[in-house]
């Protein structure tokens, strides 16, 4: 007699749309694409040119040159003087002294034209800091050392 | 206010739930929007180094781009070249491929996702590779931040 009842009551349950879940719901899913689009990875592109052999018309005048050493430690040397230390991610004094010799270049109305040489076990991550900080120091003419063919 | 709805005949505004689903679901349809499209569609295997400064990659480039993925394996010490999904044993492979890719499109841009903990000499290898296939635009990938967050 017991469970005829309990059966009755089960078969009276409205099973229509109920609005107040779907906003719940929906209110959940909206918050974590909230929450998600805050920690978004974007990629970002840092952009060069490798050497091209297409003759200029016009004559060069060739930049100051200056040279980037990355050593495997992850130490960066500009012009044999080391800066900052191999834990420095963001490169403060590289980028400021950059930032400097780009400032004196663009008063004598030359460029400042960076070789980076980085070591063969360098890391790729330092590297990419290295490029980070000039573009902070906004030189665009960077070459890289070339690797000799195996 | 007799039309307008949201209104009692007393004047008092009243609550309406189909403005709100509605505003709810722009909402939502929103942030669906801008997270799934910035997300990267890249090697899953590869952690892009990360650089702030850099600029933002523009998607409308992506149809005149190559992508070069390099993997890298700490333990077996060993760098895996990929062009667009397609792994390559033995990286000088690589230069028929990018250059029939390149005769096909010229102007193509070759853009180099490295992964961070990767030596340098392999990246040099890359570019001099793609430097044999006959590109002169390349592109080194990084993210904008760390996937923890952190600049």
């Amino acid at each position: 007699m017991r469970k005829r009842h309990k059966k009755k009551e089960s078969s009276e349950v409205n099973l229509g749309f109920q609005i107040a879940p779907m906003v719940d719901v929906v209110f959940v899913i909206m918050l974590f694409f909230m929450v998600m689009a805050g920690a978004v990875q974007v990629e970002n592109t840092h952009n060069t040119k490798l050497p091209g052999t297409v003759a200029s018309p016009t004559e060069v005048v060739m930049p100051d040159e200056i040279a980037i050493r990355i050593e495997d430690d992850g130490q960066v040397f500009l012009n044999d003087e080391p800066l900052d230390t191999p834990a420095s991610k963001n490169l403060p004094e590289l980028a400021r002294n950059l930032s400097d010799l780009q400032k004196v270049s663009m008063a004598g109305q030359n460029e400042v034209m960076v070789t980076i040489y980085a070591n063969e076990l360098a890391r790729y991550e330092r590297v990419v800091d290295v490029l980070d900080a000039l573009t902070r120091a906004q030189i665009k003419n960077v070459t890289f050392q070339a690797v000799a063919p195996e | 206010m007799a039309s307008g709805g949201g209104s009692t005949e007393s004047g008092e505004p009243e609550f309406q739930i189909a403005p709100m689903i509605d505003v709810l679901l722009v909402l939502l349809i929103f942030f669906m929007s801008i997270t799934t499209a910035e997300i990267l569609k890249m090697d899953a295997s590869i952690t892009l180094p990360v650089s702030p400064s850099a600029k933002k990659h523009d998607p409308k480039m992506t149809k005149m781009e190559v992508a070069i993925n390099v993997r890298w394996d700490p333990k077996a010490t060993k760098a895996t070249f990929l062009v667009e999904e397609k792994e390559f044993k033995n990286p000088a492979d690589m230069v028929p491929y990018l250059r029939g890719r390149i005769e096909a499109k010229p102007n193509l841009r070759a853009l180099i996702r490295g992964d961070r903990m990767l030596p340098a000499a392999e990246i040099q290898r890359a570019m001099d590779l793609v430097g044999q296939a006959g590109y002169s635009d390349i592109a080194f990938s990084a993210s904008n931040k760390d996937k923890e967050g952190t600049k």
